[in-house]
């Protein structure tokens, strides 16, 4: 479903020059749950940034579904996000004067889904994250965990064929963040593929598949676990 | 359409949520559309052509033919004399002719009564037909003979009667028997161009109209420009006005077509040659035959103080656009967040253009708001610093929509740049923030 190809990543400013990635080759197959760990600065973020087309990257390709995104057009990239791919952000990014219908609502309204059909769908996403309740309510008057799992659920209204979660629990408790674990893994065990960065090693070990980033290359050593390397 | 309404929300909200730097946008901005609306009124209504359909066929003749020899000044006399109307109404080439000049007189119905300051266009009959007067009741003289016949305004008939019905009413016009032949109906020539000697034309038209021989018989002589050559009493008008040379007539001629009006400077030309042969022309020929459209400037009417000040308007609209695109590009910045994330979630940023669209559709609502109070405080203002310019101070339908239309351009100008700054944004970068 994914596969990278040699793909490097430069981020250049006027003195230096830093490889944020080296010749990453790697593919992701459908219905996976991968995590991706690294210490902080290892090419992570930039990672699964380029793989949701937020950034672009500078050699290698990165082909989607068979297709590569190299030289796609602004429109062609969006449409691209739009409709094959669900973004949860570790601070929830959720439009604070926005109602939670609304919120879910935003990738719908850009894929041009009509009113009914866009209902439909934020309901049953509502249903899954169990805040169908909740729905008129501002972020603001949610807890983390709840925002979070707003969050989710804007990102699977749209059905997604890859989801990206950028430290989804980073901003959470550890009751929270085992919920939020829990939707993740029932969203992967209804067909959608997840590459999960995080920085806890139980996380990583829950999903799947391990993927471990190091000064920007990937790596074959153990699971990375930052308190056994902070103890050493 | 529900995406677009959908838009318009989004927008409202963003205002919300920072009201204060969007109401001082909108501010900056009526303020300096509102004082250019002002300034645009009067400019657009001084400017415009009173008689669109035949305002290049009306034109104003005139001749130096003068008994006095010029030798450093030869400009030729803005007015003519009796004598020199008579001779250029000697050919048929135009098809309608008229001169003209303006007094002052009194009215009444009975001479025990208070009577009514007027002024009066003493012309001929052509005049009305030439600047198109509509006539309400009664007609207009049947020649340009002499007759005790007044034709009045729909405004004078109703102050002196109380009703505009009074063709063949008696009245005093300065103690003379005068009869209303005929009554105007509503009538406001603006600028009024026939009579752009002195300004004239920023005043409102006459009361009353009077045939030019009537108005030589009963000595009226003109309140605007009156000027003798020779050593006519001017007290004598009725006598000495129509042989001397005293010259206070405005003379106009229609010419319909190019060849016309070619034929009608020849006739000048051959006019002057014979007059000059007669030994009656002592100075240089310098026939002028001005079009109704290039009449204020010849005479260097143009209103300079306008004009200086729709420089200036437009200079301070510059600087409020300048201002308001710099707070309105704060407001976006500040949105960036925002415009990352749709885009994050697919939105293309022809979608945010849309969205920019609406943006431009609300605040062009608030700033013609604010730009049309403005600008009637605006004109209120000038009327009151330029009183000459009073008649110039309507809205018509026209200029209502160029100035909307300035207004919206003004909005999408400062709505443009920000959007595009914002919408251009790392999306990564913003979302990590």
């Amino acid at each position: 479903m994914i596969k990278l190809t040699n793909l490097s990543k430069i981020f250049r400013t006027e003195l230096i020059e830093t490889h944020a990635l080296r010749d990453i080759s790697l593919q992701i197959n459908e219905g996976e749950f991968a995590a991706l760990t690294g210490p902080s600065g290892s090419g992570k973020s930039t990672l699964l940034n380029i793989l949701g087309t937020l950034e672009q990257f500078d050699d290698g390709d990165y082909q989607l579904d068979g297709k590569s995104v190299k030289g796609l057009s602004d429109a062609a990239l969006s449409k691209l996000r739009n409709e094959k791919i669900g973004f949860i952000f570790q601070s929830f990014n959720l439009i604070k004067d926005f109602s939670i219908y609304d919120n879910i609502e935003l990738p719908l309204r850009y894929r041009g889904l009509k009113p009914a059909q866009r209902k439909q769908r934020i309901e049953q996403a509502l249903e899954l994250v169990g805040l169908h309740a909740r729905r008129s309510y501002l972020p603001s008057q949610l807890s983390g965990g709840q925002q979070q799992r707003v969050a989710i659920a804007r990102a699977i209204a749209g059905q997604p064929r890859i989801l990206l979660a950028d430290e989804p629990t980073g901003n959470l408790d550890s009751l929270m963040a085992r919920q939020v674990m829990e939707l993740l893994e029932q969203i992967n065990q209804q067909g959608c593929t997840i590459l999960m960065v995080t920085h806890d090693p139980d996380q990583a070990r829950r999903a799947g598949r391990h993927i471990q980033i190091i000064d920007g290359q990937l790596s074959d050593a153990v699971l990375y676990d930052p308190l056994a390397a902070q103890s050493a | 359409m529900e995406q677009f309404i959908y838009y318009l929300k989004v927008s409202l909200i963003s205002i919300r949520r920072a009201p204060l730097p969007y109401a001082l946008t909108i501010f900056i901005l009526s303020v300096g559309l509102g004082v250019f609306f002002a300034n645009a009124t009067f400019y657009y209504q001084l400017n415009s052509d009173p008689l669109p359909e035949k305002s290049d066929k009306l034109f104003f003749p005139m001749l130096n033919l003068v008994p006095y020899e010029c030798s450093t000044d030869c400009r030729t006399p803005r007015v003519l004399s009796y004598s020199n109307v008579e001779k250029l109404s000697q050919t048929d080439t135009p098809s309608q002719a008229a001169a003209m000049y303006s007094a002052d007189g009194y009215l009444r119905q009975r001479a025990d009564q208070t009577p009514l300051p007027v002024s009066i266009r003493i012309t001929q009959r052509d005049f009305f037909a030439m600047f198109d007067v509509p006539v309400l009741h009664g007609s207009i003289w049947p020649d340009n003979s002499a007759r005790p016949e007044v034709i009045l305004t729909k405004a004078t008939a109703e102050k002196l009667f109380g009703k505009s019905d009074v063709v063949g009413e008696k009245l005093l016009l300065d103690d003379r028997n005068v009869t209303v032949s005929a009554v105007l109906d509503d009538w406001q020539m603006l600028p009024r161009l026939y009579d752009a000697n002195n300004r004239n034309h920023l005043s409102e038209a006459d009361d009353i109209y009077l045939p030019l021989e009537t108005g030589y018989d009963m000595n009226y002589l003109s309140n605007s420009q009156s000027q003798t050559f020779d050593d006519t009493d001017y007290r004598q008008l009725s006598t000495q006005g129509r042989t001397g040379a005293l010259h206070q007539l405005q003379y106009w001629v229609k010419l319909d077509t190019p060849a016309q009006q070619q034929a009608y400077r020849q006739f000048m030309t051959n006019l002057v040659q014979d007059e000059k042969a007669a030994g009656r022309h002592p100075s240089p020929p310098n026939n002028q035959l001005v079009a109704m459209r290039d009449i204020v400037s010849y005479f260097g009417g143009d209103s300079s103080d306008i004009k200086a000040f729709a420089l200036v308007t437009l200079l301070f609209l510059l600087v409020c656009l300048f201002n308001a695109s710099h707070l309105s590009l704060n407001r976006y910045l500040s949105n960036q967040y925002e415009f990352s994330l749709r885009r994050a979630l697919g939105a293309s940023r022809s979608q945010l253009q849309l969205q920019m669209l609406a943006d431009v559709l609300i605040m062009a609502l608030f700033t013609i708001s604010g730009a049309l109070l403005t600008g009637y405080g605006g004109i209120k203002l000038m009327n009151n610093l330029l009183p000459a310019n009073r008649l110039f101070s309507d809205w018509d339908l026209t200029l209502l929509l160029g100035l909307l239309t300035v207004a919206v351009i003004c909005s999408y100008l400062v709505t443009l740049y920000p959007s595009l700054r914002a919408s251009f944004g790392s999306l990564n970068q913003q979302l990590k923030e």
